[in-house]
C-alpha cells in the first residue's frame, strides 16, 4: 500500500511539473543577459569589475606594448604573443601589442588584472568557433574591434516557474 | 607469469638459508600472491570507456551476479596539478589548480587560497570573507546538483537527470553574475575575491536561491520518497560507523554513517564562524543515506547564502593588494589549510621557500579517501547494485588523480 500511493505521488509530482513553465533556453534566438560591459580591472584599488569573462578588447591608444599581459599569461595559458603592429604610437615606442590564441585562453581574466593602463578589457562576446585554428587568432586589429551583442534574456520567476523571459 | 618472475629475484636477494632450498613449494615469499582462477568466477572491467564509471576503471570479480571482489583503478585523468604549481606564482596558480573539479572549482581552489594567504602574510578584509561563503556555498550547490543528476541517470531515473541540471542553471547565472565565468570562475584569489558584488546581485540572489530551494523540497516525492529508489538504494552498501572513522572517509560518506564532523563547525574559517546552520547526519550508512545527505546540505547551503548576504558588511575593499614582488621576502614555512567542499574535507598543504613558487603544493581530496571504503562496500553486493554504491560515495574520478 505504501508503495503504491508512493509511486502514485512521484508520479503526479511529474505530471504536476508539466503546469510549470519551461526553463529551457532557446539559444540562438535568446541570449543570456549579462551584467555590465565584461570583466574588467582597476588597478589603482587592485579589485575587478564584475562583468562576463568573454573575448577580450584592446584599446590601441592605451596599451604601451609593456608586456605585462603577455607575462601574465605565460603562467597560464601562453595564449598572449607580442606582435608587431605598424602604427607608430607615441606611447608605444616598439609598437608590440599583444594577439590572443582563443585556442588556447582559458577565460581566466588574469592578463586584464595585469594590465596597468586599462587597455585589455574583457567584453560580453563569447561566440568565438572557428572553422579553421587560425581564425581562433585574434590579431590586435580584431581585438579591438567592440563586438555588438545582443542579449537580452533574464531569469523571471513567478508563481508559474522560472523561465528566460 | 610475473609470479614466477618476483619469486626468483627474491629468492636471489635473500640471504640462502641452511633449512632447505628457499621456500617449500607451494608457499611463496611475503607480499607476493598467485591470482587464482576459478571457474565459476569471471573478471568483468567497467570502463574506463563506459559512461558509468567516469574516468576510472573498476576490475570486479563476479560469481553469478553478486560481486566477490573490486578493485578500483584510478589514475586515467591525472594532469600533474601539483607539480604545475611548483613553476608558478602564488597568483598564477589560480586558474589551473580550479581544474580538477570544475563544478566546485571555488571550493577547490579554497584551501589553497587560505594556505597562500597565510605565507603571504595577507589578511583577508571582512566583506571578502562573507563573499567567499556566498560563493563556495553556491558552487557547492552548483557541485552537488551536478552529482544528483547522475546519480539519478545512474539509477535509471531520467527525470532526475532533467530537474537538477535544469536548477542548476538558476546558481550558474548567479555565479555567471558573480564571477564572469560559468564554470570554471578563477574567482578566490590570495587576498580575497577577484571582483565586488555586481549591482543588484542580493535581490537576484535572493530570489532566485529562494526558488531554487522550492525546486530542491520538490525532488522529495519524486526521488527521495519515491518507492523504488528506496528499495535500490536502501540497505546496499552499508559502511558502519566504525568503519567510516576507520577507512578514514569523509564528507557526505561520513555523515551519513552517523559520524557528526564538519569542517565548516569544527574549525570555522573566513565567516562560516559567524553563520547560523546545521549539519544533516543520518545514521544508516547505506547508498540511500549517502544519497540524501547532500540534498540536505543544499537547503543548509541555501540558509548560509541568506544569512550571509544579510550579515555582510555593506561596503568596503574585497581584495588585499599584494605586494608587487614578494621576492625573497617569503618566509620558509610549511601550512596545512582544509575546507569542507562538496565532497567532504579538501586540505592543501603547501611548502613555501624563498621564491616567489611553492616549493611544493600537496592537495589532499575527499574522493580519493572515499574511495578506499569502495570495495569493502561492493563485496557480496549484486553487480546491479554497483552504479547506485559507487556514485554513492560521491565520488569525482578527475579531483582523486588530479
Ligand atoms: S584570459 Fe587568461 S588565458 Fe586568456 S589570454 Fe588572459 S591570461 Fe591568458
Ligand atoms: S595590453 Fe596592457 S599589459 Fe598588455 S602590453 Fe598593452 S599595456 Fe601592457
Amino acid at each position: 500500500m505504501g508503495t503504491a500511493s508512493g509511486i502514485i505521488r512521484a508520479l503526479n509530482s511529474g505530471v504536476k511539473h508539466l503546469a510549470v513553465k519551461r526553463f529551457t533556453l532557446r539559444y540562438p534566438e535568446e541570449k543570456l543577459k549579462f551584467v555590465g560591459d565584461g570583466y574588467q580591472f582597476d588597478p589603482t584599488v587592485g579589485v575587478g569589475i564584475a562583468g562576463l569573462k568573454g573575448r577580450h578588447m584592446l584599446f590601441h591608444d592605451h596599451c604601451t606594448g609593456c608586456q605585462l599581459c603577455s607575462i601574465a599569461c605565460e603562467g597560464v595559458a601562453e595564449a598572449i604573443a607580442m606582435v608587431k603592429v605598424p602604427e607608430g604610437w607615441k606611447h608605444n615606442k616598439k609598437s608590440i601589442m599583444p594577439q590572443i590564441d582563443y585556442g588556447k585562453c582559458v577565460f581566466c581574466g588574469l592578463c586584464v588584472d595585469a594590465c596597468p593602463f586599462y587597455a585589455l578589457y574583457m567584453t560580453n562576446d563569447y561566440e568565438l568557433s572557428s572553422f579553421t585554428k587560425e581564425g581562433l587568432i585574434y590579431t590586435p586589429a580584431q581585438l579591438q574591434v567592440k563586438p555588438d551583442v545582443r542579449q537580452d534574456s533574464e531569469i523571471v520567476i513567478d508563481e508559474r516557474g522560472a523561465t528566460h523571459g | 607469469m610475473d609470479g614466477t618472475v618476483g619469486a626468483a629475484s627474491a629468492s636471489a636477494a635473500a640471504p640462502p638459508s641452511p633449512a632447505g632450498a628457499g621456500a617449500p613449494a607451494g608457499r611463496l615469499p611475503p607480499g607476493l600472491s598467485v591470482e587464482r582462477t576459478d571457474e565459476r568466477i569471471m573478471t568483468l572491467n567497467v570502463g574506463p570507456q563506459h559512461p558509468g564509471s567516469g574516468h576510472m576503471r573498476l576490475v570486479i570479480q563476479v560469481d553469478g551476479d553478486y560481486i566477490v571482489n573490486c578493485d578500483p583503478d584510478p589514475g586515467y585523468v591525472h594532469r600533474g596539478e601539483e607539480k604545475m604549481a611548483e613553476y608558478r606564482n602564488y597568483v598564477l596558480n589560480i586558474p589551473h589548480l580550479e581544474r580538477p573539479v570544475i563544478h566546485d572549482s571555488c571550493n577547490v581552489l579554497y584551501p589553497y587560497c587560505l594556505g597562500a594567504e597565510d605565507i603571504l602574510g595577507v589578511e583577508v578584509p571582512e566583506r571578502a570573507k562573507y563573499v567567499r561563503v556566498i560563493a563556495s556555498e553556491l558552487n557547492k550547490c552548483i557541485y552537488i546538483q551536478y552529482w544528483l543528476a547522475i546519480y539519478g541517470i545512474f539509477l535509471g531515473h531520467s527525470t532526475m537527470f532533467m530537474w537538477p541540471a535544469g536548477d542548476r542553471e538558476l546558481l550558474i547565472d548567479l555565479m555567471e553574475k558573480l564571477t564572469g565565468a560559468r564554470v570554471t570562475h578563477a574567482y578566490f584569489v590570495p587576498g580575497g575575491v577577484r571582483n565586488d558584488l555586481p549591482a543588484n546581485f542580493e535581490d537576484a540572489c535572493l530570489r532566485q536561491v529562494g526558488y531554487f530551494e522550492k525546486r530542491i523540497k520538490e525532488y522529495a516525492d519524486i526521488f527521495y520518497d519515491n518507492p523504488i529508489l528506496v528499495s535500490r538504494t536502501a540497505g546496499t552498501g552499508v559502511l558502519s560507523r566504525m568503519d567510516a572513522v576507520r577507512f578514514g572517509t569523509t564528507g557526505s560518506v561520513l555523515r551519513a554513517s552517523g559520524v557528526d564532523f564538519d569542517l565548516r563547525k569544527r574549525e570555522p574559517y573566513d565567516a562560516y564562524g559567524e553563520m547560523d546552520f546545521s549539519t544533516p547526519v543520518l545514521k544508516d550508512g547505506d547508498s540511500y543515506a549517502r544519497s540524501r545527505v547532500p540534498w540536505l546540505d543544499m537547503m543548509e547551503s541555501c540558509r548560509i547564502v541568506r544569512d550571509a548576504l544579510a550579515k555582510m558588511p555593506k561596503s568596503g575593499s574585497v581584495r588585499t593588494k599584494l605586494k608587487p614582488n614578494p621576492k625573497g621576502k617569503l618566509p620558509h614555512e610549511e601550512v596545512y589549510r582544509r575546507v569542507e567542499s562538496g565532497r567532504g574535507s579538501l586540505g592543501c598543504h603547501i611548502v613555501s621557500e624563498k621564491k616567489p613558487e611553492p616549493y611544493r603544493v600537496k592537495m589532499s581530496v575527499p574522493s580519493f579517501r572515499n574511495l578506499i571504503c569502495m570495495p569493502n562496500l561492493l563485496r557480496g553486493e549484486k553487480l546491479g547494485n554497483m552504479p547506485a554504491v559507487y556514485w554513492s560515495l560521491n565520488y569525482w574520478p578527475v579531483e582523486a588523480d588530479r
